[in-house]
């Protein structure tokens, strides 16, 4: 919402400036967004005669001319056309800074010839766009004025982004009551006459809607003006609409703008001549109807939208546009002038199906004064004969008379402080009601409150305390700190979300850079990833690339590591944690940590050599993460079965029961080409939804026994099936003795010379721990021998000869 | 005879002290016990005659022995340890390598600045006695709107550049959530009135909006804020947002402004700014100056919300409080353009992230001094 300093006073009386105003503003709930004062730069600016023009000796194009400001002369160069001796011209003096060109104004020398000053274009001046040629001031104009005082530029322009309650706000009126009611002055009373009209009304209102459906149009008023001449609008009302960004167009028509930005009440005005019939009629359009709207386009109307049609058809889109038949211009010597409430949400919802946007959808949408139907009437014929003469006819209306009448709500005072905290007087909340136009009437500590017409937006007595504690300032709310008797320092988070926090650490620490990317993607990467269905695709995607809702992370991350392979930048390990979707109800999105690692684990170096990631280093990260998230490494069980997106030979699945707790490996080898890599990617997803939360939630720890024994270590190496799992060798030897032996790892795989087609040597390293006693080279021998033996029944494995 | 004896032996002390002085190395000083003290040794050979004399020669010559094995001995460990520190010193002085050479391993990884925000702010909520809920981003339009008293048709909708979803086959479109509001309706609905007394929760999460500009994205975050009780008023609402914007910000006298404003599901509602200075750059300094940053929404629930609930507006009553999660990130940490956040450009997360050892708490600091 724009208005004007000027246009401001006509309905504020006040003693302080505009810096005052734009301060409180905000503390009102009016955040002031721009105060645009053109005449701040233009002051310097003055009048000035032009005495002589002559040809610049030479330059073809430009005049040498002699100006005088009443005091002094100067000479200066011009290349306006329509320079001429005699006229009076608006000069910039050496030093002066010039807005339109962001210059400071140097003397000069053009072509030989000195120049002290400019005379300048409305565009130099920033007051239009307008360059052709200099300006050129009534001959009547004093010469020495300031262009400020001569234009009348002395009206800063305040821009007010007004809260979709606020309908009230959206005109100037509105504003200066808020204003007016915060103690900076006075709310003016509106110059309005009654004016009962001398003739019936040529154009009468009928309302063709069923009786629960009245609320659409509960109230509509009309009146006709006759012998009208409709010139173009007074100067003053021109700049004023110039200046809040609405194009002057004709007396009539920037009359009802006018209007509609002085009080927010946007008014309808058709030509008389150009309307069939004598009777407008209130009803919802059908399916199929078309309207021929006032900015040039054919809308193709739907169901239920509410239209004002004369017997040749419809013509008006109620509250949100006029039709192109009926339309008045500077022909129009009889218009027949509407002003109605519609229902909000009925405007909003066609205005929407439309995509009509306009300045009275705008207003209507946000509520207009129920009673400025009958108001208006009186105070358009008013401006309305002033500007374009005429005759005024007697009002029409049609009102529903049981919807009439203003809210009321009571309220106890003391709700005030229970729910602000802020200690006023009951005196000065009844002030500030009274000021924003309330009615109440006070029965001790019931107060029976009637809402003002204009203000559809309070409906509650929360409403009834904001409106008293704004006006006395949000600065009087006391800070009073959350209490602590209730609380014990406790964790903001749960389990869960130590989960999340603890993994992306532990992934950062081990080299993975956590990102972020977009809950969406293309419905091709979304079917990639098992995801692509229905339910998870948008409607209004901003884009073909963002159309469906993840299924998995992974397609993200490697999009994200192909963007940094594209700037150079070859090994990258990345993980995320974030929602995926599996469906759309709250249970199927999965909270997930997710990473992929590309490129080299180890760079080469004067020390090593380097060293690509493979699926050893994702299974590892994986186990870290799951360890250092609770997983019960116990019940941990490893299966091939992972999702198609893996390679089927190089991924797995872990799962705990039947509920999976991760898939990793090296992504498929199509999917990479698909994305135009060249490397392998390795990922992993893990769903710590699934892993159970240890019920015991003791924190002191089991005793610690340490065995006060040395361990002893012995080494094996067996020929096995080469396809045998090399954990099974791990699980057999285990068994051979499950309280002593602790530890056993696998130091060495080998296939090739010496060893049998299709066998591979496994090397493993059995760690004993004695526990009560030492043990005899008898013990040890037996353990070993159980060892070999088991591996034999069990894997058929032979201890291989050395 | 004892005495010739005697003064054998001390001479024979005497060449192997000097013996041990002019050993060459701990071989040689080996060689040397061996031949002294060794079997078949010199010193040795007394102790094996003693048998020819009488047993007070025995004791007396017995004794010297002992007493010149000994001074022997003393004398072999010294020259050792000399022996071994010389080598010692030898083998340091021969090792030295090029200390300017290094060799990396693994790089630490880092964090992305937003998941740090969550955690200071939590850090600082959590001191207030907040835990942190959530709830899901999609969403049905009743949790997103209509339970947050915006209706069909409210012009406040519009301002939401709302993501829909396929309709099913009744014609419900879901939502994707605009803001973390629905989760308020979420929390307060699964709330047991009998056993509560205060609750206070912070809820941070990502959030959709159709909209992609410079300083728009289509997904981004915001973090929103529950405190219901039955004596919660607005000051309440004021003392704990001042005290996150300052410890925040990290700024101590840090000029917080309540300016009314407007939520459909708040009343009274208001707008929360900050001090600051803007500089001619576009740069800011926060707590200095005279202007004003608009940096979070908050209200007392509406009467209305909480009646959607199932809850008493005349017992209880609580406020909320909302913030955009991006913009309270780049305002502390600088960084001054939105879309790398979600560009994953490996140079802008090592630059703007923080390292995953770098815990914020109260206790060790929220501001990432190290990083």
């Amino acid at each position: 919402m724009k208005l004007t300093w000027k246009w401001l006073l006509e309905h504020l009386e006040t003693e302080v400036e505009i810096d005052q105003v734009v301060e409180i503003l905000p503390k009102l709930g009016l955040e002031v967004a721009s105060v645009i004062d053109i005449a701040k730069d233009l002051r310097e600016f003055v009048s000035v005669e032009v005495l002589e023009v002559n040809k610049h000796p030479n330059a073809d194009k430009l005049n040498v001319c002699m100006v005088f400001d009443g005091n002094k002369h100067f000479k200066v160069v011009c290349g306006a056309h329509n320079v001429k001796v005699g006229m009076i011209g608006v000069f910039a003096y050496v030093g002066t800074f010039i807005p339109g060109l962001n210059i400071t104004l140097k003397s000069s020398n053009i072509r030989g010839e000195q120049s002290d000053g400019m005379l300048c274009s409305e565009k130099e001046l920033t007051i239009s766009d307008k360059h052709e040629g200099i300006i050129e001031l009534p001959k009547s104009t004093k010469i020495g004025s300031s262009v400020v005082d001569v234009l009348e530029l002395n009206d800063p322009i305040i821009e007010i982004e007004i809260t979709p309650n606020r309908g009230d706000c959206l005109g100037v009126r509105g504003i200066a009551r808020d204003l007016a009611a915060s103690g900076i002055g006075t709310l003016k009373e509106l110059k309005i006459k009654e004016i009962e009209g001398n003739f019936e009304s040529v154009i009468n209102w009928k309302i063709d809607l069923n009786k629960d459906e009245i609320f659409l149009c509960p109230k509509i008023f009309g009146r006709s003006f006759t012998n009208l001449t409709n010139e173009a609008s007074p100067s003053w009302m021109q700049k004023r609409l110039l200046a809040v960004d609405q194009r002057p167009i004709s007396s009539l028509v920037d009359i009802t703008n006018y209007i509609m930005i002085d009080l927010g009440r946007p008014l309808h005005a058709y030509d008389i001549k150009k309307i069939e019939g004598k009777n407008l009629t209130v009803k919802k359009s059908k399916k199929g109807d078309k309207f021929n709207a006032l900015n040039g386009k054919i809308y193709d109307l739907d169901n239920e939208m509410l239209v004002i049609s004369d017997s040749h058809g419809i013509d008006d889109l109620a509250g949100i546009m006029g039709g192109e038949r009926t339309s008045i211009n500077e022909n129009t010597t009889e218009i027949f002038l509407e002003a109605a409430i519609f229902s909000p949400s009925s405007i909003a919802q066609t205005g929407r199906a439309l995509n009509i946007n306009s300045d009275a959808r705008y207003r209507f949408e946000r509520g207009l004064d129920y009673d400025s139907p009958e108001l208006v009437m009186h105070y358009a014929a008013l401006m309305i004969q002033k500007i374009c003469g005429g005759k005024v006819s007697k009002i029409v209306s049609l009102q529903n008379k049981n919807k009439n009448k203003n809210k009321k709500i009571i309220f106890n005072p003391e709700i005030i402080l229970k729910l602000s905290g802020v200690i006023i007087e009951n005196k000065k909340s009844l002030k500030i009601l009274e000021k924003l136009g309330f009615n109440v009437f006070v029965d001790n500590n019931n107060w029976n409150i009637i809402v003002p017409s204009w203000r559809s937006d309070i409906d509650g007595v929360a409403d009834i305390v904001e409106e008293i504690i704004r006006v006395n300032g949000y600065s009087s709310i006391p800070t009073i700190m959350l209490s602590r008797k209730n609380y014990i320092a406790k964790p903001a988070m749960n389990s869960k979300h130590r989960q999340s926090f603890f993994a992306t650490r532990i992934l950062a620490t081990r080299g993975y850079n956590e990102v972020i990317t977009f809950s969406f993607l293309n419905k091709v990467m979304a079917h990639q990833f098992n995801g692509g269905q229905n339910s998870l695709s948008l409607v209004n995607p901003i884009s073909s690339e963002l159309t469906d809702m993840r299924p998995s992370i992974l397609p993200n991350l490697i999009q994200a590591a192909q963007k940094n392979i594209n700037k150079g930048i070859d090994d990258i390990s990345l993980c995320e944690t974030g929602p995926v979707f599996k469906g759309d109800s709250p249970n199927e999105q999965l909270n997930t940590i997710s990473g992929i690692r590309i490129g080299n684990k180890y760079i080469r170096d004067w020390k090593k050599t380097s060293e690509k990631f493979d699926f050893y280093d994702i299974k590892s990260d994986v186990l870290e993460t799951l360890y250092s998230i609770g997983a019960p490494s116990n019940s941990l069980k490893i299966y091939t079965d992972s999702p198609n997106y893996f390679h089927p030979g190089r991924s797995a699945t872990f799962k705990i029961g039947i509920n999976i707790i991760a898939n990793f490996g090296e992504i498929h080898p199509e999917i990479i080409e698909f994305y135009g890599l060249k490397s392998s990617v390795f990922g992993f997803e893990i769903f710590p939804d699934n892993i159970p939360i240890p019920k015991n939630n003791k924190t002191a720890r089991p005793m610690l026994k340490i065995a006060s024994l040395q361990p002893i270590t012995r080494e094996f190496a067996f020929i096995v099936d080469s396809l045998l799992e090399s954990e099974k060798v791990i699980q057999a030897a285990k068994s051979a003795d499950k309280k002593l032996i602790t530890d056993i790892i696998i130091y060495d795989i080998y296939e090739g010379t010496n060893i049998p087609e299709g066998k591979k040597s496994i090397a493993i390293k059995v760690t004993i721990q004695p526990i009560l006693e030492s043990l005899t080279d008898k013990d040890l021998e037996q353990i070993s021998s159980n060892i070999i033996e088991v591996i034999n029944t069990k894997l058929s494995g032979t201890l291989r000869e050395v | 005879m004892t005495n010739q004896i005697k003064e054998k032996l001390i001479k024979l002390s005497e060449e192997i002290a000097d013996l041990i002085s002019c050993s060459s190395d701990l071989i040689n000083l080996d060689e040397i016990r061996v031949l002294s003290l060794g079997k078949k040794g010199s010193v040795t050979a007394y102790l094996k005659n003693l048998k020819d004399y009488d047993e007070d020669t025995k004791k007396q010559i017995g004794s010297l022995v002992n007493q010149v094995k000994s001074n022997i001995n003393n004398l072999i460990d010294t020259k050792k340890i000399s022996f071994r520190k010389d080598l010692l010193n030898n083998r340091i002085n021969s090792e030295k390598i090029d200390i300017t050479l290094s060799s990396k391993e693994r790089e630490l990884g880092t964090l992305h600045p937003l998941s740090r925000t969550i955690e200071e702010l939590s850090a600082i909520f959590a001191d207030m006695g907040f835990s942190i809920v959530e709830g899901p981003d999609i969403e049905t339009d009743y949790y997103n709107f209509t339970a947050l008293n915006i209706p069909k048709e409210h012009p406040a909708r519009q301002e939401h550049d709302t993501f829909y979803l396929e309709p099913d086959k009744d014609g419900n479109r879901k939502v994707l959530r605009t803001h973390t509001s629905p989760v308020q309706i979420r929390t307060m609905e699964k709330l047991n009135l009998k056993e509560f007394d205060e609750i206070r929760y912070i809820i941070p999460g990502r959030t959709y909006r159709s909209d992609h500009d410079a300083t728009h994205s289509p997904m981004f975050h915001q973090c929103e804020g529950l405190v219901l009780g039955k004596n919660i008023n607005m000051g309440h609402l004021k003392g704990c947002l001042i005290e996150f914007c300052r410890s925040y910000f990290n700024v101590e006298n840090l000029p917080v402004r309540f300016r009314p404003s407007y939520f459909p599901f708040t009343e009274p509602s208001a707008e929360v700014d900050i001090g600051c200075k803007k500089e001619k750059d576009g740069s800011l300094s926060i707590g200095e100056g005279e202007d004003w940053l608009e940096i979070l929404g908050a209200g007392m629930i509406h009467p209305k919300v909480l009646e959607g609930v199932g809850i008493d507006p005349n017992i209880y009553q609580g406020f909320a409080f909302g913030m955009g999660l991006e913009r309270l990130t780049m305002l502390k940490y600088g960084i001054p353009d939105l879309r790398p956040f979600y560009d994953s450009d490996l140079r802008w997360l090592k630059h703007y992230g923080f390292l995953p050892i770098d815990n914020p708490s109260l206790h060790s600091g929220l501001n990432g001094v190290f990083s």
